[in-house]
């Protein structure tokens, strides 16, 4: 089998229209998991009553299944409910209304919201007790001891599982392509196959998700640095 | 005036205050001593509401809070009228020493920014801080990091200010220049309950001394009485104790 090494640029520069479908996956599902995440984090903290027992459970269950399950279950499950509705109440609107990639926002932020909890969860553990009473001391409500002093020292300690958090979502939103969403990947193979040329296409495709991957940890070392000026000297 | 009353506070079944009643006057400086396990620590935090008390009433001034059914309002009154200094400091990490100090005038007493830099920098400078504005807490000593905290309490000009054995988390060498500074605002005529071990400092700053021990005040009166001619005999026994181990240790 012979190499078409030019293909691969052509192949790359064919794959960059649908390098916003995946990236769009990407930053909605990460976006709504870590309001996602917040809030199930915030309710099991303080215990909220039903919420935290509905957050631990959506919890596991989510880290506990693959992420194509999600997806499945968001498509079917959602289509037939929607359909059964506006069946039953005549609405003009049913599931073919929503776009196939509203179905990969909504599964893929499910799946994200679970993870990031977790995440979310490490980072406040990480924030000394004493830090929340010294702000409660100097006469802070809840709400400004969590903005002004315990979240911003949460991120810093969350900052690597979140990047790392962000990478698995970005190359998690390939599996996008088994609703019909045309994402890098799935461009790939359409590409490949109009050409018949998989290798190159697929390769070109892998460059182009390596290169994002290397961009993100480029940045979270940069935000780390700068964020964590204030864990310079002592012993750290 | 600061009146508590009747203070209660159980952890479970577990019983640690038992009925605490004290009045320090405005100005008084009022040290706590007393066995470790005594109830001094929590005594502290449920004057500042990082407890929540099983009973009784504190009340300062015409304010006042029944710890039975406490108001969400009064509580974070209660929280803004009193400022502890903590045994582990507890600076704020992610915050430099003038940023610590000036929190809780721009967040909380919603000060001008430029107005509450100045106070911070005038306070940092009084614990002879004023060349370490701009550094971390992980940059600075043991004793550094307390001096911030003593002068992040004195910014917030509360009615009293607690301390919760500022000095025992620090080496021997650095004691001193935090006792330096308690006994320099001291003299100022704040309000302030320090719990502490050292009996040496507490006899000399104190106007009134309190020793518990198993949750309740056993005695209390002026340093001189206390220290020399205690009535109680528990009094004598922890005071005996305590200077013949401390004797031991040099
Ligand atoms: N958060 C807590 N939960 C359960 N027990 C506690 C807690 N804090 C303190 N105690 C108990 O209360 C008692 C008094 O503690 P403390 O106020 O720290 O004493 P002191 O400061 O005089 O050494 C101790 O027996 C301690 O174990
Ligand atoms: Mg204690």
């Amino acid at each position: 089998m012979k190499w078409d090494f030019s293909f691969i640029w052509t192949a790359f520069l064919d794959l960059l229209p649908a390098l916003p479908t995946t990236l769009y996956i990407t930053a909605v599902s990460v976006s709504c998991g870590f309001v996602i995440g917040l809030i199930v984090t915030l309710s099991r903290m303080y215990k909220v009553p039903v919420l935290s027992q509905i957050g631990t459970a959506y919890v596991t269950f989510v880290r506990g299944t693959p992420m194509l399950t999600h997806l499945l279950i968001v498509y079917i499950g959602l289509s037939m409910l929607l359909d059964h509705l506006s069946d039953k109440f005549g609405w003009s609107f049913n599931s073919v209304s929503i776009p196939m990639i509203g179905f990969a926002y909504i599964a893929f932020s499910i799946t994200a919201g679970a993870y990031l909890a977790e995440v979310i969860r490490s980072g406040l553990l990480a924030v000394n007790k004493g830090q929340l009473e010294a702000a409660y001391s100097v006469g802070m409500t809840t709400f400004q001891a969590l903005r002004r002093i315990v979240f911003p020292q949460a991120f810093a300690a969350a900052l690597p599982n979140l990047s790392n958090s962000l990478i698995g979502m970005l190359h998690g939103s390939t599996l996008a392509f088994t609703v019909s969403v045309v994402d890098i990947n799935a461009k790939a193979q359409i590409v490949a196959s109009t050409n018949w040329k998989f290798p190159e296409a697929y390769l070109a495709a892998a460059l182009l998700f390596w290169g994002l991957t290397v961009l993100i940890e480029r940045g979270t070392a940069l935000l780390e640095k700068r964020i964590n000026v204030y864990n310079r000297g002592g012993v750290a | 005036m600061i009146h508590l009353k009747r203070i209660t506070k159980s952890f479970g079944r577990n019983e640690v205050l038992k009925g605490i009643d004290l009045t320090i006057r405005k100005g008084e400086v009022v040290a706590i001593v007393g066995p470790s396990g005594s109830g001094k620590t929590t005594l502290l935090r449920c004057i500042n509401y990082l407890e929540k008390p099983s009973d009784g009433e504190i009340s300062i001034d015409e304010f006042s809070v029944h710890f039975k059914k406490p108001h969400k309002k009064d509580i974070h009154a209660l929280r803004q009228k009193s400022a502890m200094v903590f045994q582990q400091y507890n600076l704020f990490r992610h915050k430099t020493a003038l940023e610590n100090v000036m929190e809780g005038l721009v967040v909380v007493q919603k000060i001008p920014k430029e107005e509450a830099r100045k106070r911070s920098v005038e306070l940092l400078e009084k614990v002879g801080l004023g060349d370490k504005l701009d550094s971390y807490p992980s940059q600075l000593s043991g004793g550094q990091q307390q001096r911030v905290g003593i002068a992040r309490a004195l910014a917030l000009n509360p009615e009293v200010i607690l301390f919760d054995e500022p000095t025992s988390a620090l080496d021997p060498e650095l004691v001193g220049e935090v006792l330096g500074v308690i006994r320099k605002i001291a003299k100022e005529g704040i309000t302030m309950i320090i719990v502490t071990h050292e009996m040496a400092f507490a006899q000399d700053v104190a106007n009134h001394v309190v020793f518990m021990e198993g949750g309740v005040i056993v005695e209390e009166g002026p340093p001189n009485v206390i220290f020399n001619v205690p009535k109680e005999e528990r009094t004598k026994q922890f005071l005996a104790r305590y200077t013949s181990e401390s004797a031991y240790s040099i």
